[in-house]
């Protein structure tokens, strides 16, 4: 995965806190001015986000050997066949594109067509940071063409503290039921009428009157308990406050006191795979100041594989602090959450989805499957390739519908072929996804967050 | 690119799209055309168009249309061949198989598979796995490499000291001339020696010949089990007694794997077990078959060399088995920390002369100053020699390239080939007139010509250029 920066400017964390819009300004006109200005070869952002410098860009590069191995892996070039679209092509585009050229629609489209699952990163014998080229791509066509006005307005949202996703979601919460209706077996809406950029199966998550952080406000935690850092992220905060309220639940169990921030904001992975990075920045300084101010407590959890490895990203998180999935830190209490569940297993047949960030991006695999034998025990089986993306890909399912439909339909087809009653995956994005995929197939099984899970177990009286 | 060319291209597309094609199949922009000009050896070049056909009656019309234009044709597969078998090295189109991917049949009673060219050999191997089935060949890249560009290439792999290579699973072959009319050649009978075996030709023709649009594959029944051992020796000599000892002892294994000295010093940091310091070749040894067969194998292999082996490592499960294998997929990355680039050849020597080529090579190595990396299939000779230099050193590179020119001579003297799969394509077809006679060059350029009279096809490849 991705090397540490080699020197953290020391610099930015304290500006961070102090005049944080000033550095911010003048560190994104370097940042710019890199695509423009070949001379510049200054470290250009200190956060790992940050795009490479031109030289380094060139350096990983030239890395590629054009071997192909990606072509094994790539969802996208999976379902196109076509060479623009697989890592080397793109890689290949990258680099004959220089600095100065204006960008061709071939580029365009094969820096657009990715789903920063991974995949290739992962099967790449060279190590080349193929996502990361991407994202420093990205970068670059953004500064070239501006930001997809809808994206601009949902990242406004993320960032902004009046106008922001919570109040946005709450006004969408009263409204939601004039053109979407609930689905019958899953939780999700789909549509009542026809709606620009959807189809008949277009599921979309129902959105809550009380997010999260409303819910929260009348939790009285217990401050004896050792703290545990949890952050929530939007999916989890906004939209399945339940999966939330599960994991605090699990954690309060095993004796642990999660603590919820409300200032968290989003962890930056949707905005740096849209190549905004200047909302990037924002966002992470936002966060880096939450982390800051509670760095007595170490350990931070999550349940959302994205965001996990976003943060696991981070530079200048607070010494000794640590970004746990929630499946890394069940592992590590094993034996207490085992005599807990004394023996208590669900009847239900499980299979595993492996979500690309937790996979690929956290080389997190064992935990997972151990935590579903647990759960289920035999009842728990693989389906066939379940390291292949679902084909979400944050946004892309929204942008690219068709192709995201075609890589999901070969993993319901997998999950079907297991005769699973429940298909498990550690991500809110991967379960949307997969939702859609059960609706589209017209496919029997539900999709579940592993930890839903075990907080159902737990609950059950036994 | 001139204007001519970018009118012509226009047209062209402009046609195609009128013939049923879907834009995705038709690559015309300049900066999109550079993905298909490359392959695994780094060339670089840019192709007039690149057509991407979903079904034969497409590759007719390409072949129709390019011919009315006499326009060179080059096909290509997964563009993953070390050879530059696909490079667009003139002037002319390129023809992506990638999307004829069907599995037409598997037909399980006469154990043979119908696929389009197209097909990934790891998907066939998977489809016919799934039905108790067994496809042998191996090719590394056999997870994106495509079937067709393993059948023109004639691609081999670990398992060929057993099974053989990719052409002796081709039963039969269906292809398309430059011309446009399709051949037939092979059918699904075991015993078939009805006039001229075209589909042998055919077969490695690196795509010089027709362009195939059908493959029938021999298929075998799946074996119960695969047992891989890790065998340490003290010098190349001993290692290919041991093979030889394995075959006269009637250890049938399906992969004979080695690793020279340099091989094993790069490796060695990257591995979950631990070399011994003395360990100057080893061999990763696979043996196949039913549960039991395998078992008797497997324990005389042990016995057979507990003496003369310093080391041997049993993998007892399929987490084992893939430590084992570390040795060798780590490999390449790991030599290329001995130098910035490598140029490498896969040469092949009956498998007496193993001990003979690698010491020559060692001797040569010393004498140009440049490391040669040596590993490979020491159970079928081919060898993977990967000389190791800096190619922006001005020196280096007349070394290296000294060096090449050297070891296919070395090869040749000893009774062996340019390439054992590979293939020529238009890095080695300099070489070429080495190994051949210009009586046996001729004949061969004779059937090229037969096939395409106006050397259209994949021009550059093979033949040496005059």
């Amino acid at each position: 995965m991705r090397e540490q920066s080699p020197q953290p400017n020391r610099a930015f964390s304290a500006r961070t806190q102090g005049h944080f819009r000033w550095a911010q300004i003048s560190t994104l006109i370097r940042t710019f001015s890199c695509f423009f200005k070949p001379k510049i070869t200054c470290k250009v952002l200190t956060h790992k986000i940050d795009i490479m410098t031109q030289s380094e860009l060139a350096q990983e590069l030239k890395k590629c050997v054009k071997c192909g191995a990606c072509m094994a892996v790539c969802p996208i070039y999976r379902q196109t066949g076509r060479e623009e679209m697989v890592a080397r092509g793109k890689l290949n585009l990258i680099e004959i594109i220089s600095r100065n050229q204006e960008l061709p629609d071939a580029w365009i489209e094969a820096v657009d067509n990715c789903l920063l699952c991974c995949s290739c990163e992962e099967n790449c014998s060279k190590g080349v940071k193929i996502t990361e080229i991407i994202a420093a791509a990205r970068i670059r066509q953004t500064a070239a063409q501006g930001l997809n006005p809808l994206k601009k307005g949902a990242f406004a949202l993320l960032k902004n503290r009046i106008l922001s996703i919570a109040r946005f979601i709450k006004l969408g919460s009263l409204l939601q039921w004039l053109l979407w209706r609930r689905l019958p077996r899953h939780s999700g809406l789909i549509r009542r009428l026809p709606l620009p950029g959807t189809d008949e199966k277009t599921v979309i998550p129902i959105l809550p009157r009380r997010n999260l952080d409303d819910i929260l406000k009348k939790r009285k935690p217990d401050p004896d308990l050792p703290p545990v850092l949890f952050f929530p992220g939007c999916a989890t905060r906004y939209l399945q406050p339940q999966m939330g309220l599960d994991l605090i639940y699990v954690l309060e169990k095993l004796g642990f006191n999660a603590v919820v921030p409300a200032e968290f904001k989003c962890c930056g992975m949707v905005t740096w795979g849209a190549g905004d990075a200047v909302s990037n920045l924002k966002l992470k300084a936002s966060n880096l100041k939450v982390f800051a101010a509670n760095a007595a407590i170490k350990t931070v959890v999550t349940g959302c594989a994205s965001c996990g490895h976003a943060l696991k990203e981070y530079d200048n998180l607070p010494p000794e602090s640590e970004i746990l999935d929630i499946s890394e830190f069940l592992f590590r209490h094993r034996e207490k959450l085992e005599k807990l569940l004394k023996g208590r297993q669900s009847r239900k047949k499980i299979t595993y989805h492996d979500p690309c960030h937790l996979r690929k991006g956290q080389g997190i695999t064992k935990e997972p499957r151990w935590l579903l034998k647990l759960i289920a025990g035999e009842n728990f089986v693989e389906m066939s390739h379940p390291e292949r993306c679902c084909g979400a890909g944050g946004t892309f399912g929204l942008t690219h519908k068709e192709l995201s439909r075609k890589i999901l339909k070969e993993k319901t087809d997998a999950a079907d072929a297991t005769g699973a009653e429940i298909v498990t995956s550690g991500c809110p994005g991967c379960i949307l996804q997969l939702t859609e995929g059960a609706v589209v197939a017209d496919s029997k099984w539900l999709t579940k967050h592993p930890l839903s899970l075990l907080a159902g177990l737990l609950r059950s009286r036994n | 690119m001139t204007e001519l060319s970018s009118i012509l291209r226009r047209e062209m597309a402009l046609k195609l799209l009128k013939s049923g094609f879907i834009p995705e199949q038709v690559v015309a922009t300049e900066a999109a055309l550079s993905c298909y000009g490359y392959d695994a050896t780094r060339q670089q070049t840019e192709p007039l168009l690149a057509l991407l056909p979903d079904n034969e009656k497409q590759l007719k019309t390409i072949l129709k249309i390019a011919g009315e234009k006499s326009l060179k044709i080059f096909p290509r597969g997964a563009g993953s061949g070390m050879s530059g078998g696909s490079i667009p090295a003139e002037d002319g189109i390129i023809v992506s198989l990638t999307r004829m991917k069907q599995i037409l049949e598997i037909d399980e009673d006469n154990m043979i598979a119908t696929v389009e060219p197209g097909v990934i050999t790891g998907e066939l191997q998977e489809a016919v796995s799934r039905r108790g089935l067994f496809y042998p060949p191996d090719p590394a890249s056999l997870a994106f490499s495509t079937i067709g560009g393993n059948v023109t290439e004639n691609a081999g792999g670990p398992r060929a000291v057993k099974y053989g290579v990719t052409g002796n699973f081709v039963m039969g072959l269906e292809a398309y001339l430059v011309n446009g009319e399709k051949i037939k050649c092979g059918n699904k009978c075991i015993k078939s020696v009805s006039g001229y075996d075209l589909t042998s030709l055919l077969v490695g023709s690196e795509g010089t010949l027709a362009i195939i649009s059908k493959i029938l594959l021999k298929l075998l029944p799946a074996p119960e089990t695969v047992k891989t051992s890790l065998l340490a020796f003290s010098s190349m000599t001993a290692a290919a007694q041991a093979v030889n000892a394995m075959f006269k002892q009637q250890i049938n294994p399906s992969t004979i794997e080695f690793l020279d000295q340099h091989s094993i010093n790069a490796v060695r940091p990257a591995l979950p077990f631990t070399l011994p310091k003395a360990a100057d070749t080893v061999l990763l040894v696979e043996i196949d078959g039913p549960e039991a067969t395998v078992k008797t194998q497997a324990e005389k292999l042990n016995r057979l060399f507990q003496d003369e082996a310093l080391l041997i490592i049993d993998a007892e499960n399929e987490t084992e088995r893939e430590k084992l294998w570390q040795a060798r997929r780590k490999l390449s990355p790991a030599i290329a920390n001995i130098a910035p680039h490598k140029i490498n050849e896969d040469i092949a020597v009956p498998l007496a002369a193993i001990p003979e080529i690698i010491s020559r090579l060692e001797s040569l190595s010393k004498e140009i100053d440049l490391p040669i990396v040596c590993f490979g299939h020491a159970g079928d000779g081919n060898i993977h020699v990967n000389v190791m230099l800096d190619k922006n050193d001005p020196s280096q590179a007349i070394r290296g390239h000294k060096a090449i020119d050297r070891i296919f001579t070395l090869t040749l003297e000893l009774g062996g080939t340019l390439s054992g799969e590979h293939g020529i394509g238009n890095t080695k077809s300099a070489y070429f007139n080495k190994e051949w006679t210009p009586a046996t060059i001729a004949t061969m350029q004779a059937l090229k010509k037969a096939f395409d009279p106006g050397n259209r096809l994949n021009p550059g490849k093979i033949f040496p250029l005059k």
